[in-house]
């Protein structure tokens, strides 16, 4: 059955594929390897879901069925949200499949038969534009397309082989700590231009004034574990969208800047001027930031 | 003596990409290691000190990528190839992967391949799954803990609401997060030797693929991100502080 191939371990992103699918006209299938996921995936508006079964429920283990399946049903498109296991079965695919990927895509049409893609590099400074030619597979992030409307869908079982090479042998649930930054309407965020954990009060300081939670770059949690890692902002931490984002001694790497593209404002304070945070910023001031902080703390007070 | 091998890429500094008024995009001509290659390549310099095998790496390029080797080296790497092909200049993540595998079979004795999570120019994160599908070989990304012992590796696979713990058999293919381990600066005794390391230029004509793909950029640009880009230069530091504040009073953002 030609069409578009969906993956996805998030429901509302595999519904937002499937709403994709219905809008460029194909049909929508996703593909499950547990009874659960197919069955929510089976109320999403798909046109069908396949229960890829083969004594294994982990995804990981699927790249080479998925493959060989995808060929033999003529698919048009493989289409997985941007989730580790998304984005890592995705790739697989394409590599057995030895056909084009477009991972993180911001748009995507039909065109003459050709797939045209928009993505983002270097951290959303540049845009690139691919068109592709025959079966491709993109990834997708969440709340890019409106999902499908709500329909029941026929769960369709098919028996795979499936060498089980990944083997799980725990898990822990990740505990999250504090706000939702995802939530915050201000966010003051700290990086590696700040010395000494001690000196994150400045941040917090000036956060306490303008009504603001505190976020970290990816270093300041995971390598300094000065802050927990419910608080790193970024293409695989947190991804935000408050009215103001104020990056502070953030020198802006891609996968930061990644994570901010959706604030209203954008602030950033760094003493490099060609620091490329500037560059993803509405408002800038070249300086240490142990000058700037308590100045703008005081200021704001004063407003 | 098997191998654990570090795929790393030469990359343009994201700092040096310029954006013109008419969104063309200048690339400026210094490179480097990509960021979180480095960590990728002090991995496997720890992985094959437990396994008693030898750290190399691997990059894939035009002839400007040999200039990465004595910085990858000077990293405790014990050798490194460079594929050198013309072809790297445009290529995406399919002819990259397919360059990559096969320079693997080439080198063969490869136990482990370790690549960073994404690079620091595309983030398409999918160099890893790729190598492990067009090699068949198992594959887990997002690694940010690593243990092998004998033939086994043991790891912790970041999720974003788990944190799991698999096991492969090795050979295997793996991305590591940088919270795998640090990435230290080399010291000026380990830059000094890696001038006397051993580079292998591998041919790209010698490895036997295609280095074709079915996608085609048609333009890259700037991206303008309806962003003001103002920088407050005016006076003193506490009149560009004022300016600021004042600014985001008048956004309704405070």
């Amino acid at each position: 059955m030609a069409g578009i191939y969906i993956y996805s371990d998030k429901i509302d992103t595999a519904a937002e594929l499937v709403g994709f699918a219905k809008r460029v006209g194909k049909s929508a299938i996703i593909l499950a390897v547990s009874e659960e996921a197919a069955v929510k995936a089976s109320e999403s508006g798909a046109d069908k879901v396949v229960l890829l079964e083969g004594g294994d429920c982990r995804i990981e283990n699927y790249g080479k069925a998925i493959a060989k399946f995808l060929q033999e049903e003529d698919a048009e498109l493989f289409a997985a949200a941007s989730t580790v296991r998304g984005r890592e079965i995705a790739a697989n695919v394409a590599g057995y499949l030895g056909c084009a990927m477009v991972s993180d895509i911001r748009s995507a049409e039909f065109r003459d038969g050709r797939l045209e893609t928009v993505r983002m590099i270097y951290g959303g400074a540049v845009l690139q534009n691919e068109t592709i030619t025959g079966l491709c597979v993109i990834t997708v992030q969440p709340a890019l397309f409106e999902p499908a409307e709500a329909a029941q869908a026929e769960i369709v079982r098919l028996s795979v082989e499936v060498a089980p090479r990944i083997r799980l042998i725990s898990t822990a649930p990740v505990v999250k700590e504090g706000v939702d930054l995802k939530k915050a309407d201000r966010i003051v965020s700290v990086g590696m231009g700040f010395n000494r954990e001690e000196d994150l009060g400045l941040a917090r300081d000036l956060a306490g004034a303008m009504g603001a939670e505190v976020g970290c770059s990816r270093s300041i949690a995971e390598e300094r574990r000065w802050m927990p890692e419910s608080r790193y902002v970024g293409i695989t931490g947190v991804q935000v969208k408050p009215l103001v984002y104020l990056a502070v001694g953030i020198s802006g790497q891609a996968q930061h800047v990644y994570g901010i593209k959706d604030s209203r404002i954008i602030v950033a304070v760094n003493n490099s001027e060609s620091a490329p945070i500037f560059r993803a910023a509405d408002y800038g001031i070249v300086a240490d930031l142990y000058d700037v902080l308590p100045l703008l703390t005081e200021t704001l007070k004063n407003l | 003596m098997p191998k654990v091998l570090a795929c790393y890429k030469w990359v343009v500094d994201g700092a040096d990409v310029r954006v013109k008024k008419d969104l063309s995009v200048e690339m400026m001509s210094e490179s480097k290691i990509s960021d979180y290659d480095r960590n990728a390549i002090e991995a496997a310099v720890r992985a094959a000190k437990t396994i008693g095998g030898e750290a190399v790496g691997l990059s894939f390029g035009t002839g400007k990528c040999n200039l990465s080797a004595k910085s990858a080296l000077s990293r405790g790497l014990k050798e490194t190839y460079w594929i050198n092909a013309p072809e790297a200049a445009s290529a995406d993540g399919k002819i990259t992967a397919d360059a990559l595998a096969a320079a693997i079979r080439q080198i063969g004795d490869v136990m482990l391949v370790i690549c960073a999570d994404g690079a620091s120019d595309t983030l398409a994160r999918q160099t890893a799954p790729r190598i492990g599908g067009v090699l068949d070989w198992p594959v887990v990304t997002a690694l940010c803990e690593m243990k092998i012992e004998g033939n086994t590796l043991t790891v912790v696979k970041k999720l974003e609401d788990t944190r799991d713990t698999v096991q492969v058999e090795l050979p295997a293919v793996v991305s590591i997060l940088p919270e795998v381990n640090p990435a230290p600066l080399p010291g000026l005794g380990a830059i000094m030797s890696a001038a006397k390391k051993k580079t292998t230029e591998i041919k790209g004509e010698t490895l036997g693929i295609a280095f074709t793909t079915n996608t085609k950029v048609e333009e890259i640009k700037g991206y303008a991100m309806n962003r003001k880009n103002t920088l407050f230069k005016e006076g003193q530091l506490a009149d560009q502080v004022k300016a600021l504040a004042l600014a985001l009073r008048k956004e309704g953002a405070l």
